[in-house]
């Protein structure tokens, strides 16, 4: 191959990623509205919880996880100890060791940057999303780690825009509208279509009873726990061969 | 009113929350190759989102911030169902958060 037939090649390939990438941003899209509302309500929050502006920018910008922001920020505004507010917002997070976990075979054979930054900007929405779509067949075939940039890094704009907003703006975003009910909204919107498969339907019942039986536990350890109670009976109730992504297929 | 908790202690507040999440998501990504659990777990994950969304949803529905609202006049209860209705026939995410917002505002409207 000649210097040219090289070059093509790459541009082809460039544009192959800059497809995934619109692709990923257009799977996402749909998500938003809820993502939006969530975000600015967060903002507002944060500083009605408390927060100097500068402050809640820096947290919404370097934390990006709303639940462990507005679990750990009662008890920055209290004073407790940095022990405890660290441990309630990893607490919050554990589900995030799952999603982490569920998503290491897609991404075990990109390079560690790109293995960090799916982390980082890994939510409850572009996780789902992208599971979703891995079970459907819809993902690309190659490229995904574009396509999931893609949908990461709309989800991250929206919501970091949103969350500003509602910071800079808290005085005058209305509260008693109950927009903050959105946000469990857009997650029943994710829960719905995957409940077409018996064994989703009993984990999330599972779950949803032991997220309620556990809800007294402290730093919101019942989600954790409720969570694998959920997986646990789902796959029990899953009688069918697993037809799972073994790495070789599921790496590209 | 305390003043706004700032300086240092909160710089290292934020910044130990921020490492933390990080840790949690990263966690297996980073892992790589070196470390996988078994493969029946790795399948099983696929009921993760589903159930970890179903935990966060539960109690935000059913628990007031302060008491288990089982009623059937639990506005937040009629949002969803309202939500899950639409569902039914659609995954439009607008139309689920519209018909949700407008079921859960009614039902405070006329049950508050």
């Amino acid at each position: 191959m000649g210097v040219d037939g090289q070059h093509r090649q790459l541009v082809s390939g460039a544009s192959e990623r800059r497809t995934a990438f619109r692709a990923g941003q257009r799977a996402i899209l749909q998500s938003l509205p809820g993502t939006a509302a969530w975000g600015l309500i967060c903002g507002v929050a944060m500083v009605k919880g408390g927060l100097a502006t500068p402050w809640a920018i820096a947290m919404s910008l370097l934390v990006y996880a709303a639940s462990a922001q507005l679990a750990a920020l009662p008890l920055i505004i209290a004073g407790a100890p940095l022990w405890l507010i660290i441990a309630t917002g990893f607490v919050t997070n554990l589900r995030f060791v799952i999603y982490s976990a569920a998503l290491r075979p897609y991404f075990a054979a990109e390079p560690v940057g790109k293995r960090a930054l799916a982390g980082f900007f890994m939510t409850d929405f572009t996780f789902t999303l992208f599971m979703r779509s891995a079970q459907e067949g819809s993902l690309p075939a190659r490229h995904r780690d574009a396509w999931f940039a893609g949908v990461c890094a709309t989800n991250w704009v929206t919501w970091q825009a949103c969350s500003i907003v509602g910071i800079v703006a808290s005085a005058y975003v209305p509260t008693q509208w109950g927009l903050e009910f959105t946000g469990t909204l857009a997650l029943v919107a994710l829960i719905g279509p995957a409940l077409n498969v018996r064994p989703a339907v009993v984990g999330a019942l599972v779950s949803a009873v032991v997220a309620l039986l556990a809800h007294s536990l402290p730093y919101r350890l019942g989600l954790f726990v409720a969570a694998i109670a959920g997986i646990v009976a789902a796959t029990l109730a899953d009688s069918r061969t697993p037809a799972p992504p073994r790495e070789a297929e599921a790496a590209q | 009113m305390n003043e706004p908790v700032a300086g240092v202690a909160l710089a290292v507040v934020i910044v130990g929350l921020a490492l933390s999440t990080f840790a949690t998501r990263t966690s297996f990504l980073l892992a790589g190759r070196r470390f996988r659990l078994n493969h029946r777990i790795e399948v099983a994950l696929r009921y993760a989102p589903v159930c970890t969304l179903s935990a966060i949803v539960a109690p935000a529905v059913l628990h007031s911030g302060t008491e288990f609202d089982f009623s059937p006049a639990n506005p937040r209860l009629i949002g969803v169902l309202g939500a899950a209705l639409w569902l039914c026939w659609s995954r439009n995410i607008v139309g689920c958060l519209a018909s949700g917002m407008a079921a859960y505002s009614v039902a405070r409207l006329v049950l508050g």
